[in-house]
């Protein structure tokens, strides 16, 4: 545990010093909500089975930005081997990092949502909060979990950039469809039990690749 | 310097899709020993260093440390060891301080603060320990990675490649510092193309010819007017 808070604490430190995910994440995020609302029409109230979908694909894309800055970080100077040669296991190397990711998604969705809402007119009751935030926490488990293991296999080739998405996006579509459709019912007021089965799926997901991605991690971080 | 093994290399193998990069190294070298390995590109250097740092896995054949198989204890292994190669492994973003205090908390090092201040000094880094390490010149970076590998007193070195892309008098510099860190308790393999700086500092000194050692003698037993010849003779392809 206390390796997990000191490999954090460095990316933390290292991230708000330069700024570099966090400035180009928001950026992003924000940019895309203005797109789609000038596009939609600035000021219309929209159907809540679409503004779940709108939410998601500016927080998505923009934390794709921010996945690929944690393990370059690593490679600049071949600090990754640092790691590697120090006692600690690669699965402690593999949830500090899958942390920093999740609190980058963190930081980022405190912005974008209220942004989110500002712009679409939308709203979440105080009652739906919780379930709003237990949809927001399985999304990013399950996103930061696959990503950390995807960037570290990406941050290996010469156009990781590009590979990291290709990569990303084909197994976290059931995800991002679970996350989508629970959202919109969320928004449109529906009761807990329209979207539960979502949450479920969400979970399932979450658990299936959290547990591959903390295995096959030792695999893919170490050369054969 | 005593005469057990302390590091024992035997029948080590690696393949690459069926290229053979190490071809059954056997090497047995005991504690204080400094041996030097000379070779050309391509002759399996680094990969036999990144397999005795447990970075990769031999595909036959093992590594013993004071009669630890490096496979079945890498933890353990890896406390007792370090690299230092012409990358720094210490991150441009923080400072020469930082980086150290990041590597003494990986190695639980008691009072880091204090051995930190200790290592930047005997670097002579101790009045920059606040500059980010972007701002160091290269042999700068060379020598807080010098600091870096000594934080958990490792009784085996490992260095691959030091002298790449410093300067004469940085190098010279470097030279100075790894003769200060081999004495009687350390161990110390260094992979080098310079066979000036590699013969200086060596008591015994190999050649890495096709994945296998082609040379290996003490130190003394090398006429150095010669070595010049000896090694580009082993180097164009004899082994014994």
């Amino acid at each position: 545990m206390k390796n997990i808070i000191t490999i954090i604490k460095k990316d933390l430190k290292m991230e708000f010093r330069k700024r570099e995910s966090l400035t180009s994440m928001l950026f992003f995020g924000i940019l895309v909500l203005v797109i789609l609302n000038i596009a939609i029409g600035t000021g219309q109230k929209i159907a809540p089975s679409i503004s779940g979908g709108i939410l998601w694909v500016a927080i998505i894309f923009s934390a794709v930005l921010g996945l690929d800055r944690v393990f370059s970080n690593e490679k600049e100077n071949r600090c990754i081997d640092g790691l590697l040669l120090s006692p600690i296991e690669p699965e402690t190397i593999f949830i500090a990092k899958m942390t920093v990711n999740f609190i980058f998604m963190i930081i980022a969705e405190i912005i974008l949502i209220p942004t989110f809402l500002v712009l679409y007119n939308s709203a979440v009751s105080f009652e739906n909060l919780p379930m709003f935030i237990a949809i927001i926490m399985l999304l990013n488990l399950g996103f930061s979990s696959v990503g950390t293991l995807l960037s570290a296999i990406s941050s290996g080739t010469s156009r990781n950039d590009i590979m990291l998405p290709i990569l990303l996006f084909p197994i976290l579509i059931p995800l991002i469809a679970a996350t989508v459709k629970a959202t919109s019912e969320l928004l449109s007021g529906s009761g807990v039990d329209k979207y539960l089965s979502w949450l479920y799926l969400t979970m399932a997901f979450d658990f299936i690749f959290f547990g591959s991605s903390y295995l096959l991690f030792e695999h893919v971080i170490k050369e054969g | 310097m005593s005469d057990s093994a302390f590091l024992k290399i035997e029948r080590l193998k690696k393949s690459y899709d069926g290229v053979n990069a190490l071809n059954g190294i056997d090497l047995t070298l005991a504690k204080g020993d400094f041996l030097t390995i000379f070779g050309p590109n391509g002759a399996g250097k680094t990969t036999l260093l990144k397999i005795i740092a447990t970075l990769l896995k031999p595909t036959s054949g093992g590594v013993t440390i004071s009669d630890y198989d490096i496979e079945e204890h890498p933890e353990e292994f890896r406390n007792s060891v370090s690299v230092i190669s012409h990358q720094s492994l210490l991150y441009n973003e923080l400072t020469a301080k930082e980086n150290l205090e990041f590597y003494a908390d990986i190695y639980s090092i008691k009072k880091p603060e204090e051995k930190v201040a200790e290592l930047l000094k005997l670097v002579g880094l101790y009045e920059r320990r606040n500059s980010k390490l972007s701002e160091f010149s290269r042999g700068m970076q060379q020598r807080i990675s010098i600091a870096r590998a000594l934080i958990n007193e490792p009784s085996l070195i490992l260095l691959d490649e030091p002298y790449s892309g410093l300067d004469q008098h940085s190098s010279m510099l470097l030279k100075k510092q790894l003769v200060k860190l081999h004495d009687d308790k350390r161990t110390i393999i260094l992979v080098t193309h310079n066979l000036t700086f590699g013969m200086e500092s060596a008591t015994k000194v190999g050649i890495l010819v096709k994945g296998k050692v082609a040379f290996f003698k003490d130190r003394d037993e090398i006429d150095d007017d010669n070595f010049d010849d000896t090694y580009f003779n082993y180097v164009g392809g004899k082994t014994i």
